[in-house]
């Protein structure tokens, strides 16, 4: 794995979980499932020598630490000034991107619209020959907005091979699993029928990230199903439904601290 | 209010078999109760809200009372287009409840803020806004959404408020509530800021300035002698919503009183016209935008000033 993406996912972690302790927020687990598909992006594959960089929608847009965090590592914004600011009465940074704020491309928050801004954005970049890629992230509870359906059949049609969807499949959504809401799987051979190129690859292993989110399609938008887990990388809050509500108190500092210094230690 | 609604809704649905909780994926643990009082009548649809809106107005066309639930933008705005045509233009006895109506999700930011929720289900003919103020009238607009022949929209705060109308109360499904009485200016509420205009009240109170105070429970259909008959004993209105300037009780209230010819001067309170992007809590935003008991205050002297310049002299 690419030593600069490992070491960021590292440093977004630590911003991420210092900026919900500082807010006192939800949705923990949401941007932890993320931290590895982000910091494989941008480090590795949204950036273009001589180039503006490929493009980032970040859909689920109630991961937006994940996206400050990982914005902090490389460079974009500030860490110190993401966990001041994030949430903050007075504060810069919402508890959803929105566009404007440096960095963020789309303004998130309501599920299920990043997929067709995404075919927009590819659209545009295809006219113009311009060799410019757009990257889309949404949820696995998300895919059950039609509007997500929507662009997924028309991007298909249009062949689109510039715009990749990777999908946080992390299993969990608002109320349940997945599974138990609106079972979407088998999301490879659904996602192939619709005209695109479905890859399917572990979440948090960045050599395999960066492979899949590598390479573009030829003549067909490119799928990665992303397997993840919830709350990655902090013991108590993996697969843990509750996570994405519950927020962090000074108490729970301590213990935060040591799932991180043990990460260290393996890192 | 929140948890008032789903104490009241669980109450209706044992009572009524017609009765069915669809949700768009929101509401940990609250739908259990409901659950258990009317098994196999709640039903997560996942997050999809136009499929949530679709699916009770079918629900509600086979002879059933469905309330379906979201966080406010996505149950107003998220699935407009089936909440116009399924549900209004059908006339079907659907009750969209929209949770964290105003800034009540302050840092979650303009996404998750309600500010034309009252605005955009007023302009749809049929359609019955209710606004209530705190838990306990919560609990009797959600039975009025019951007994309701049409579609309702019902707004809730977040959850915890505390009770501001008298216990006494009642709520008659069109029919604003009188709070205050006082000659000096007519203060008009909708919702959960409720607390904040009883407060400015208050506050005027020990300035000598005496407030009529008027609590639309019901937005729509709207009230409209009730506050022309205020605006004549007071002569001058202020409004105070958590939602924008545009489309909701200020401007319900204005019509009301241009159309009745009366000549007394309206001020709005509320959100500018322009999406919230200052960053905090409810408290916070609502008092950077001038909508807290100070606020309310400053507008309300401001007006009285102006109308009433000599009154300040004396
Ligand atoms: C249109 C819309 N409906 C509902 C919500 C409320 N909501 C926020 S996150 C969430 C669950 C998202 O699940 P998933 O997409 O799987 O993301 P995860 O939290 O697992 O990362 C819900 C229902 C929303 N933000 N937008
Ligand atoms: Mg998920």
């Amino acid at each position: 794995m690419s030593a600069l993406s490992a070491q960021r996912a590292e440093a977004a972690r630590r911003t991420v979980l210092d900026a919900a302790l500082a807010a006192g927020t939800c949705h923990i687990g949401s941007a932890l499932s993320i931290v590895d598909v982000l910091a494989v992006l941008y480090a590795d594959v949204l950036p273009r020598a001589g180039a503006e960089p490929h493009r980032f929608l970040l859909s689920k847009g109630h991961a937006a630490t994940a996206l400050y965090a990982t914005l902090a590592a490389a460079g974009v914004m500030d860490a110190g000034e993401v966990v001041a600011g994030y949430c903050a009465d007075g504060g810069h940074l919402a508890g959803h991107p929105e566009r404007g704020v440096p960095g963020v491309e789309m303004t998130g928050g309501s599920l299920g619209h990043g997929p067709a801004i995404a075919v927009g954005t590819a659209l545009a970049d295809r006219h113009a020959a311009a060799g410019r890629r757009t990257f889309c992230l949404v949820g696995d509870g998300e895919l059950n907005e039609g509007s997500v359906w929507e662009a997924i059949a028309l991007a298909g049609h249009l062949g689109l091979g510039d715009l990749t969807l990777v999908v946080d499949a992390n299993g969990l959504q608002g109320l349940g699993p997945t599974a138990d809401v609106v079972d979407l799987e088998p999301l490879l051979p659904k996602l192939s029928s619709f005209g695109w190129d479905a890859r399917e690859v572990g979440g948090h292993d960045h050599d395999a990230l960066a492979s899949a989110l590598g390479a573009p399609g030829s003549d067909r938008p490119v799928a990665v199903v992303a397997r993840t887990t919830k709350g990655h990388g902090i013991s108590f809050m993996e697969n843990e439904l509750m996570w994405h509500y519950k927020s962090l108190k000074a108490a729970d500092r301590p213990r935060i601290e040591a799932e991180l210094a043990a990460r260290e230690g393996v890192a | 209010m929140r948890d008032a609604f789903f104490e009241a809704l669980a109450e209706l649905a044992r009572h009524d078999e017609r009765v069915w909780a669809l949700t768009g994926d929101l509401g940990i643990n609250l739908f259990d109760p409901i659950e258990q009082a009317a098994p196999g009548r709640v039903l997560n649809v996942g997050i999809a809200e136009q499929n949530l809106v679709g699916v009770a107005a079918g629900l509600a066309y086979a002879g059933r009372l469905p309330f379906a639930y979201s966080i406010a933008p996505f149950v107003t705005s998220r699935p407009h287009d089936q909440v116009r045509v399924d549900v209004a233009m059908a006339n079907a006895p659907v009750t969209l409840v929209g949770v964290g109506g105003g800034l009540a999700y302050g840092y979650l930011g303009p996404t998750h803020h309600a500010i034309e929720d009252l605005g955009i289900m007023r302009a749809l003919p049929n359609m019955t806004v209710l606004a209530p103020a705190d838990p306990a009238e919560v609990r009797r607009a959600t039975r009025a959404a019951f007994a309701a022949d049409g579609p309702v929209y019902l707004r809730l705060g977040k959850n915890g408020e505390p009770d501001v109308l008298p216990g006494d109360a009642s709520f008659v499904l069109g029919r604003a509530t009188r709070l205050r009485d006082g000659d000096d200016v007519t203060l008009v509420s909708t919702g959960a800021i409720l607390g904040h205009v009883v407060a400015a009240a208050d506050l005027l109170a020990a300035r000598g300035v005496a407030a009529t105070v008027l609590h639309y429970g019901t937005l729509k259909p709207f009230d409209a002698e009730a506050v022309v008959a205020a605006a004549a004993r007071t002569g001058a209105v202020v409004t105070v919503e958590e939602h924008s300037i545009i489309g909701g009780l200020g401007s319900a209230t204005a019509e009301a009183l241009a159309e009745a010819g009366a000549g007394a001067p309206v001020r709005r309170v509320g959100v500018p016209d322009a999406f919230v992007s200052a960053v905090g809590s409810q408290e916070h935003l609502l008092a950077h935008l001038g909508l807290d008991a100070d606020g309310i205050v400053a507008t309300t002297l401001a007006l009285l000033r102006e109308r009433r310049p000599t009154r300040s002299l004396r």
